[in-house]
C-alpha cells in the first residue's frame, strides 16, 4: 500500500501539483439480517481502492480508482490533475491550506473481542434469539434485526510528508418490532432506530446491547402503541431520552457548526448555517446547561480515530460552552479562511470520495440531573423516546422531530403511554429552554450511521455522546 | 468513461459462474464512472471523479443462500468472491421453500444511453458551470451548484440461463443563486449531457433569485398552492417509498386500497421503465424484464410493483422491480411517471386568486406512513400568488401534510413535465400541480 501511495505522490508532483494527498483504503463489511424468523441476509463484502487529491494551478482535483496498483494510481493522479486544471480557470483565488505538522504514526481502534473472530453462527444465534423474543407478541407483524461489522484499513500520505496508517473497527446491531392494525403502524426499536446502534468497538458492544433480552419489551410496547391515546397537544415541558437528544444534537448543533456550510460550500445541497463567524464567542446558542464538544478522542464513538483524512490529529473542540457559541468543525482550507487551525474533521467515505468536513463525535456534556429527577420536577409534559422522523431547514433553525413513543407526565409522574408524538422548535430558542441534563451515569455514546452530505453523496458514521435532557415550554403534539 | 465493454462484463460474470462449485448462482457486475464539478460563490471548489467495478454473487444450494460482494481489483478476486459467498451460505439455516432464481423471460427494451454523457470531459463540465456562474456574476449574484455526468453498466448472469446487459447515462446541473437577502433554485436532469440547457438553468435560477429578495413571513394554515416539479417529485417519490411496493401492502404499512378512489380523478401515476421522458432501463437487479405498472389511475389505487419474492408469495406475475436479492426492503418503483395535464404551467398560477407558489421542498421525512403524512420545509423561492400573478416572496415555511389528501385536492396539472434522476439510477417525471389546499404548520 505504501509503495502505491508514494508512486501516486511522485506522479502528482511531476504533473505540477503544488499539494497532493493519497488515501489507500481496504474496507471489509459483514452484514447479517434476520426478518420474521428467517435469515434474510448473510452478506460479506470487500472494497478497496485509491483516492488521490491534488492542487494544480490553485484548484482542487480528486480521482478515485478501484485498484491498489501503482500504475492505476498514477492514472488516477493524471485524471485528478486534468480535472483540477479544468476547474482552476473558474477559481477566483487559489486554494490556501492552514499549516499542519507532517505526522507519521499508526492507530487502531481498541477492541476487547475482535468482531471478525466471532463466528457467523454465533452472530446468527443472537439475531434469531432476539427475533424469537419479539415473536412472543402476536400483534407484531414485522420483526427485523441486524448486525454489522466493519474493518477499514486506511493509509494516508501527503506531499508534505504525512504518513499515517489506521485500522478502524466498528460493531453495530439493532432490532425493530412493527405492530399493525387497520389504521395504525407502530414500530419500537432497540437500542436505537435507523436499523442499528454502532460503535468503534468490538463484539463486546453487541453483548452490551443484549438484543434478545429486550425483544419482548419492544414488541409489547409496539403493540401497546396501537391503542394508546394520541400525544397531548400544546406548549409543555419536554424530556428527551438520550437517543433522541443525540439526534437533536446531530441536526441542530453538529451540522450548523460545519464551517464549509457556513462558508457556502454546501449552499446548493445540504444548505448553510445560522451560526456565522461574527457570532463566535458571543452568540447565546443555548442555556448555561448546554455545553457541546466535538471530540474525536472520545472512546467508542464512530467519529473516533487517530488522524482525520488530512492527517490532522484527533482533537477535542468546544463548540458551545455553557450556552455560548465558541467553535466550528473545520478543515485545513476552511480554517485558513478564518486564520485558524483545522479542528481535524475531514473525513471521506471510502477511497472513492474526497474528504469533507464531517462530524466526529459531537457530544452534549453531561449535567447534574437525572431522568427521574427531571420527571419528578415536571408538572405537565411528555417524555419522548427513540426517533421516528426528523426534519430541519437548510440553515438548521426550524425543526420538527417525531418519536416512536411518549409518556405523558402529570404532577411529577408518568401517567400513560401516548402515540405519534411530535415536537417542533427553533434551534437557539429550544436549547435556550434546556434546564436540565442528566449526569454521567446516564450519559452514553451513540452512533448515527446514516449521515448524508456532499455531492456525490457520502454517508458517514458519526458519534454523539448524550444523556436525557429537559426543555421547558416546547410546542408538542400528535402526528 | 467506462473501462469495460459489454462483452467483458458478461465474460467476467461467466467466469464467476464457472468458479461456483455447486448449486444455483447469480452474478451481478456493475461498473460505474462518475464525474462531478461543484461550484460555490461563482468558483469551482470541488472537482471529482471516480471509477469502479463491483462483483456480487448470490449462491443458492441446499436450501441456503449466501451473498458476497467485492469492489476493487474485481477481476483478480473471483476466488475470494466465491469463497466469501460460500462462507455466508454455509451458516444460513436451510429453508424448505426457497424460491428458485428467476428464469430468462426473453424480453428486452431500451436503455437511456448517451455517448456524449459517457465521454463528457472536465473541460465541458467547467464550460457548463461557467455559463451559470458568469450569468450570476453579471447580475451581482453568487451561484452554487454542481454539474455531474455518469455512466453505468450492469450485467446479470445466472445458472438458470439469465444473461442480461444494460447501460445508462445520467447528467445533471443544479444551481442555487443567492443575492443579499434570498435565493433561487433550478435544475435539469437528462440522459444526454447535451440536453442540460445551462443557459436555461441560469436564466431560471437568476429570475427566481431576483424575485425572492426580502421575503416576509406568511401565515401558516391551509393554502391553495402551485407546486413546481422540484416540489412535486418529492410528493410522488415519497408516495412510492411509503406505499407502491407489494411488500408494504403485505406488511400492512401501505396506504394503497385497491380499486378505491383516494385522490383526484385527474391523478395518474405509473411506473414505466420504457417511457422516453424518463431514463429507460429494461430489467431489474435479478435480470427480470421490468413491466409497466399502473399505480394510480383516475385517482384510483390500481396496482403495486413486485419482485420475484413478493410475486411468488402473492401468486401473481413478477413485474421486475427487484433490488439485489435477498433483501428486506422489497420491490422498488424506479421509473415513476405522473400523467401530464393539458394546460401550460403558467396558466396554473393564473387560476389562483390567493395562494402560494412553491419552488422546492427540503428535508422531507415521513411522519405517519399509513396516512402518508410527511413534513418538510420550503426552500429557495416561495411566493405569494395574488389575483393570478406571482407576487411577493415569503419566508420558508414548514409543511406537515398527507400526500394522498393533498393529491385529492388537485385542481390543475401542467402539460409540461420535468425529469429528476436519482443517484441510484431511478427517475421521476412530474408536472406542475395546482392544489386546492396544502397545510403549512410553522
Amino acid at each position: 500500500m505504501r509503495d502505491v501511495a508514494e508512486r501516486a505522490l511522485d506522479e502528482a508532483v511531476a504533473a505540477g501539483a503544488s499539494y497532493a494527498d493519497c488515501r489507500v483504503v481496504v474496507r471489509t463489511v459483514q452484514t447479517l439480517e434476520v426478518k420474521n424468523g428467517r435469515v434474510a441476509r448473510v452478506a460479506l463484502s470487500d472494497d478497496e481502492g485509491v483516492g488521490v487529491r491534488v492542487v494544480v494551478d490553485g484548484g482542487w482535483g480528486f480521482a478515485g480508482v478501484d485498484r491498489i496498483d501503482a500504475r492505476e494510481a498514477e492514472e488516477a493522479v493524471r485524471r485528478a490533475v486534468r480535472i483540477a486544471r479544468a476547474g482552476a480557470r473558474l477559481r477566483s483565488a487559489p486554494v490556501r491550506l492552514a499549516a499542519v505538522a507532517a505526522v507519521t504514526g499508526e492507530y487502531r481502534t481498541p477492541v476487547v473481542i475482535d468482531p471478525f473472530s466471532v463466528s457467523l453462527e454465533r452472530k446468527l444465534e443472537v439475531l434469531l434469539a432476539a427475533d424469537a423474543a419479539m415473536a412472543r407478541v402476536p400483534e407484531v407483524r414485522v420483526r427485523d434485526s441486524s448486525l454489522e461489522f466493519v474493518r477499514e484499513h486506511r493509509l494516508f500520505a501527503s506531499t508534505e510528508g504525512a504518513r499515517v496508517d489506521q485500522t478502524i473497527v466498528e460493531s453495530g446491531g439493532g432490532m425493530d418490532a412493527t405492530a399493525t392494525s387497520d389504521d395504525e403502524v407502530q414500530t419500537r426499536s432497540h437500542p436505537n432506530s435507523f436499523g442499528r446502534h454502532q460503535l468503534c468497538a468490538g463484539w463486546e458492544a453487541i453483548e452490551e446491547m443484549a438484543l434478545p433480552e429486550h425483544g419482548e419489551r419492544i414488541a409489547g410496547e409496539a403493540a401497546a402503541l396501537l391503542t394508546a391515546p394520541p400525544c397531548p397537544s400544546g406548549r409543555m415541558t419536554l424530556i428527551l431520552d438520550a437517543t433522541q437528544a443525540a439526534l437533536q444534537v446531530h441536526e441542530s448543533c453538529g451540522h450548523p457548526t460545519e464551517l464549509d456550510r457556513v462558508l457556502g460550500d454546501e449552499a446548493a445541497f445540504a444548505g448553510t448555517s445560522f451560526l456565522l463567524p461574527e457570532m463566535l464567542g458571543s452568540f447565546r446558542y443555548g442555556s448555561e446547561k448546554v455545553t457541546l464538544v466535538a471530540d474525536a478522542t472520545a472512546p467508542g464513538g464512530l467519529g473516533t480515530f487517530g488522524w482525520d483524512d488530512e492527517g490532522v490529529p484527533a482533537e477535542r473542540t468546544v463548540l458551545v460552552d455553557q450556552g455560548v457559541f465558541r467553535g466550528y468543525l473545520s478543515s485545513r482550507e476552511t480554517a485558513a479562511v478564518l486564520d485558524r487551525q483545522s479542528s481535524g474533521t475531514m473525513r471521506a467515505w471510502g477511497w472513492s470520495r474526497q474528504p469533507l468536513i464531517r462530524m466526529t463525535n459531537i457530544n452534549l456534556e453531561p449535567g447534574d440531573s437525572s431522568l427521574e429527577e427531571m420527571i419528578a420536577g415536571t408538572e405537565h409534559g411528555v417524555y419522548l423516546e427513540t426517533n421516528r422522523s426528523w426534519s430541519i431547514d437548510d440553515r438548521r433553525l426550524n425543526f420538527q422531530f417525531g418519536c416512536q413513543n411518549g409518556w405523558e407526565i402529570r404532577d411529577g409522574r408518568r401517567v400513560g403511554l401516548v402515540r405519534n408524538p411530535l415536537y417542533r422548535g427553533i434551534t437557539p430558542e429550544f436549547w435556550g429552554s434546556c434546564d436540565a441534563v442528566a449526569g454521567p451515569d446516564e450519559w452514553r455514546m451513540w452512533g448515527v450511521v446514516n449521515c448524508g452530505k456532499g455531492e456525490p453523496m457520502q454517508i458517514m458514521h458519526v458519534g454523539h455522546g448524550a444523556a436525557p435532557c429537559r426543555f421547558r415550554d416546547v410546542s408538542v403534539g400528535p402526528a | 468513461m467506462l473501462r469495460h465493454s459489454a462483452e467483458e462484463c458478461l465474460a467476467l460474470a461467466d467466469a464467476v459462474l464457472a468458479a461456483v462449485p455447486e448449486g444455483e448462482a447469480e452474478v451481478r457486475v456493475v461498473e460505474d464512472d462518475l464525474a462531478l464539478t461543484r461550484f460555490a460563490r461563482n468558483t469551482v471548489h470541488q472537482n471529482v471523479a471516480e471509477t469502479g467495478l463491483s462483483l456480487r454473487l448470490r449462491l443458492v444450494a441446499g436450501g441456503r443462500v449466501g451473498v458476497a460482494e467485492v469492489r476493487g481489483n474485481a477481476g483478480g478476486s473471483i476466488d475470494r468472491l466465491v469463497r466469501l459467498a460460500e462462507e455466508a451460505r454455509r451458516v444460513a439455516p436451510a429453508e424448505d421453500a426457497l424460491a428458485p432464481l428467476p428464469a430468462p423471460d426473453g424480453r428486452d427494451g431500451p436503455c437511456g444511453w448517451s455517448d456524449a454523457t459517457a465521454e463528457a470531459t472536465p473541460e465541458q463540465r467547467a464550460e457548463g458551470v461557467a455559463t451559470v456562474t458568469t450569468a450570476a456574476a453579471a447580475r451581482g449574484l453568487q451561484a452554487f451548484g454542481a454539474l455531474s455526468t455518469r455512466a453505468t453498466q450492469l450485467a446479470v448472469v445466472s445458472s438458470r440461463g439469465v444473461r442480461r446487459h444494460g447501460r445508462r447515462t445520467a447528467a445533471a446541473l443544479s444551481a442555487v443563486v443567492r443575492g443579499e437577502d434570498g435565493a433561487g433554485y433550478a435544475d435539469r436532469h437528462a440522459v444526454d449531457a447535451g440536453d442540460l440547457e445551462p443557459e436555461a438553468v441560469a436564466a431560471e435560477v437568476i429570475e427566481t433569485a431576483e424575485r425572492n429578495q426580502g421575503a416576509r413571513p406568511a401565515e401558516t394554515g391551509l393554502h391553495e398552492v402551485v407546486l413546481s416539479p422540484y416540489a412535486v417529485q418529492e410528493l410522488v417519490g415519497y408516495l412510492s417509498y411509503i406505499g407502491f411496493s407489494a411488500l408494504a401492502v403485505e406488511e400492512r404499512r401501505s396506504f394503497m386500497r385497491f380499486d378505491e378512489r383516494l385522490m383526484s380523478p385527474s391523478v395518474g401515476i405509473r411506473d414505466d421503465c420504457a417511457d422516453p421522458a424518463g431514463s429507460p432501463f429494461p430489467f431489474d437487479a435479478e435480470g427480470v424484464s421490468t413491466r409497466p405498472v399502473t399505480l394510480i389511475d383516475g385517482g384510483v389505487c390500481r396496482d403495486v410493483v413486485h419482485d420475484s419474492v413478493t410475486a411468488a408469495r402473492a401468486g401473481v406475475a413478477n413485474t421486475g422491480h427487484s433490488l439485489p436479492q435477498p433483501n428486506t426492503i422489497g420491490p422498488w418503483a424506479t421509473h415513476l411517471v405522473m400523467d401530464p395535464g393539458a394546460v401550460p404551467a403558467s396558466e396554473l398560477v393564473a387560476g389562483v386568486r390567493r395562494g402560494l407558489y412553491v419552488t422546492r421542498f427540503w428535508y422531507v421525512r415521513v411522519v405517519h406512513p399509513l396516512r402518508t403524512v410527511i413534513t418538510g420545509m420550503t426552500r429557495e423561492g416561495t411566493f405569494l400568488i395574488e389575483d393570478g400573478r406571482l407576487g411577493a416572496p415569503v419566508r420558508d415555511l414548514r409543511f406537515t401534510e398527507s400526500i394522498v389528501e393533498a393529491l385529492d385536492r388537485v385542481q390543475g396539472i401542467s402539460a409540461e413535465r420535468r425529469l429528476q434522476l436519482g443517484e441510484d439510477g431511478s427517475s421521476v417525471v412530474v408536472p406542475w400541480l395546482h392544489l386546492g389546499g396544502f397545510r403549512f404548520t410553522s
